[in-house]
Formats: structure tokens, sequence, C-alpha cells
């Protein structure tokens, strides 16, 4: 696969919240440098205002690249339901994060159907989390 | 999708459910439940709809989207007329709506008609929000099955 990277992936609902948040790392890689959870979420909200900007000037659902922070690159997919999905990354991996967003879309919606889920709330399955390493490694850590 | 039969017979009674109870059920309590159960349907039916259909970028391409996939989905035709003022105010109008045609056609049953149509009300409300218009729909009938659906759209 590409090259070995990391990634943060979060779901953002419509006021702002995060619903959902993952990291992927290589599967190589030693786990233990101190955790950069908190700088990833700074990262992911600040890029929130040119997701939302990027949004209005396209129909497409895939946005691309939409920000850079020092190592680490935006890619944001946000869906008609105006759900954000936001990826930090730090390789360049396109055609993996497409499908990985379009993978984790059809997880959200199958479980958006769920009577117990309330929209806009943080998700708590173990199934979607489980279905989430699964595309992770698949598409991103390979 | 699958058979239209069954949707309808579930909206009938879900109609009579909320109407139990005879002289102590208030019209604008059964009929505001049935609007309720709508919004929620159409909150999450929208995000499951607009998989394959993309993101619409301003008000008139998502009523728009209403006014023809949402109700081909729902109710199998499309709606026959929309008018706007441009100002926020949408009309929709539909000749013949599934859910009172095979109720009357013409002035019976007039004052029952708008029980059978709050849910759809909901429906259209409960879109709207999830796609990020806010607004308030309410529905007129004069003459079935044809009946007007009138959408307001909360600005500010």
């Amino acid at each position: 696969m590409a090259v070995p990277g990391n990634y943060y992936f979060a779901i953002i609902g419509h006021h702002d919240n995060p619903m959902f948040e993952m990291e992927f790392a290589p599967a190589n890689k030693e786990p233990k440098k101190e955790d950069h959870r908190h700088l990833n979420q700074f990262i992911a909200h600040a890029a929130l205002d040119l997701v939302d900007e990027s949004m209005w000037t396209t129909s497409n659902m895939y946005l691309r690249l939409v920000d850079k922070f020092n190592e680490w690159f935006v890619s944001a997919f946000v869906t008609a339901g105006r759900v954000r999905f936001i990826c930090l990354h730090d390789v360049k991996n396109d055609d993996g994060i497409k499908n990985f967003f379009m993978e984790m879309y059809e997880t959200y919606i199958k479980h958006s159907m769920n009577p117990f889920y309330e929209p806009n709330s943080p998700i708590k399955s173990p199934a979607f989390d489980k279905k989430a390493h699964f595309y992770g490694r698949k598409y991103l850590t390979g | 999708m699958a058979e239209e039969a069954v949707f309808d017979f579930i909206h009938m009674e879900a109609v009579s459910y909320v109407f139990q109870g005879g002289e102590k059920v208030s019209e604008d309590e059964a009929v505001s439940k049935l609007e309720h159960m709508g919004f929620a349907t159409g909150y999450r039916l929208v995000e499951r709809l607009t998989r394959e259909s993309g993101r619409y970028k301003d008000e008139l391409d998502i009523m728009k989207y209403i006014c023809k996939d949402l109700w081909v989905t729902v109710y199998k035709k499309q709606i026959d007329n929309l008018r706007t003022n441009h100002q926020g105010v949408y009309v929709l109008h539909d000749n013949r709506f599934r859910l009172l045609t095979h109720m009357a056609n013409g002035k019976q049953y007039l004052q029952y008609a708008p029980r059978y149509l709050a849910f759809t009300c909901g429906l259209v409300r409960g879109c709207l929000a999830n796609l990020g218009v806010t607004c308030v729909v309410t529905a007129e009938v004069t003459h079935l099955p044809a009946c007007k659906f009138q959408i307001q759209v909360q600005r500010g």
C-alpha cells in the first residue's frame, strides 16, 4: 500500500460536536510516543471553518484537501445532511482516504437507522468501532 | 421500494391510534404528535436517501429535491406544481395526494383531511431540517384529493 502514515479520523455533527474519533497508526510502528490526541482535536476543529467555506463551492461530497498544519494535511467529506467527516493525515493518500470516507458514510447511514441512536449524539456502538478499525486497516494503514 | 400499501395502512393506523380516546384527545395535540413522528422520520430518512444525489448548494435546489426525488420515493409521483415568492415561502401543489385518493373526490370528509396530512408536513419539515433549512410546514386542502403544502423558511 501507500507509505505508512498516521491518521486521525473524526465525525463532526451539526453543532460542531465530535460524534466519533479514531486514530490509525502504521502496524509496524512502535506504539508509544506521547499522545497527540489534544493537538489533533485542535487541528480538526480549526479546519472546520475552511470545510464550511469550501462546502458551498462544490456539490461533491469529497472535498479533498482543505487545510494544512505543520506536517498534517486535513481532508474532508461532507454529506447532504451536513455531517462532516474529517481526516488528518501526514502522507498523501487521496484514493485511500476517499474510499475510507465512502465506507464510513455507508456505515454511518446504517447506524443512523438504529432507533436508539439520537442524531448528532456520540456514537458508542462496538460494531461501528469494529467497522472503523477494519476499513482503516484496509484503506489507510494497509 | 417495497409494496406501497404497507405504508398506507400503517399511516392510517397511526392516525386512528393517535385519535383514540375520543373526546379527551384534543385535535391539536393529536395532530402535533403525528407531525412530530413525521419530523423524526424525515430527519433520519433524508440522510439515507441523499446518498446518491449529492449535496445542494441553494435553497431552491433543496426544494426541487423535495418536490421530485423525495415525493417520488415516498409517494411514487412528483409534486405537480411548485410556487415561490423568492422570499422564503414555497407552495407545493399535489393534485392527487396518494394518502387522500382513496378517501373521497370532492368535499366529503374535508374536515378530517388535515389529520392525514400532518405526518407528511412533519416529514417535509424533518427532511428540510437535516438539510439545513429551518421552516414551518402547513397543509391546506379544499378539494380532495388535491392539497397544498406551504413551506415558510425561518431566516435569521
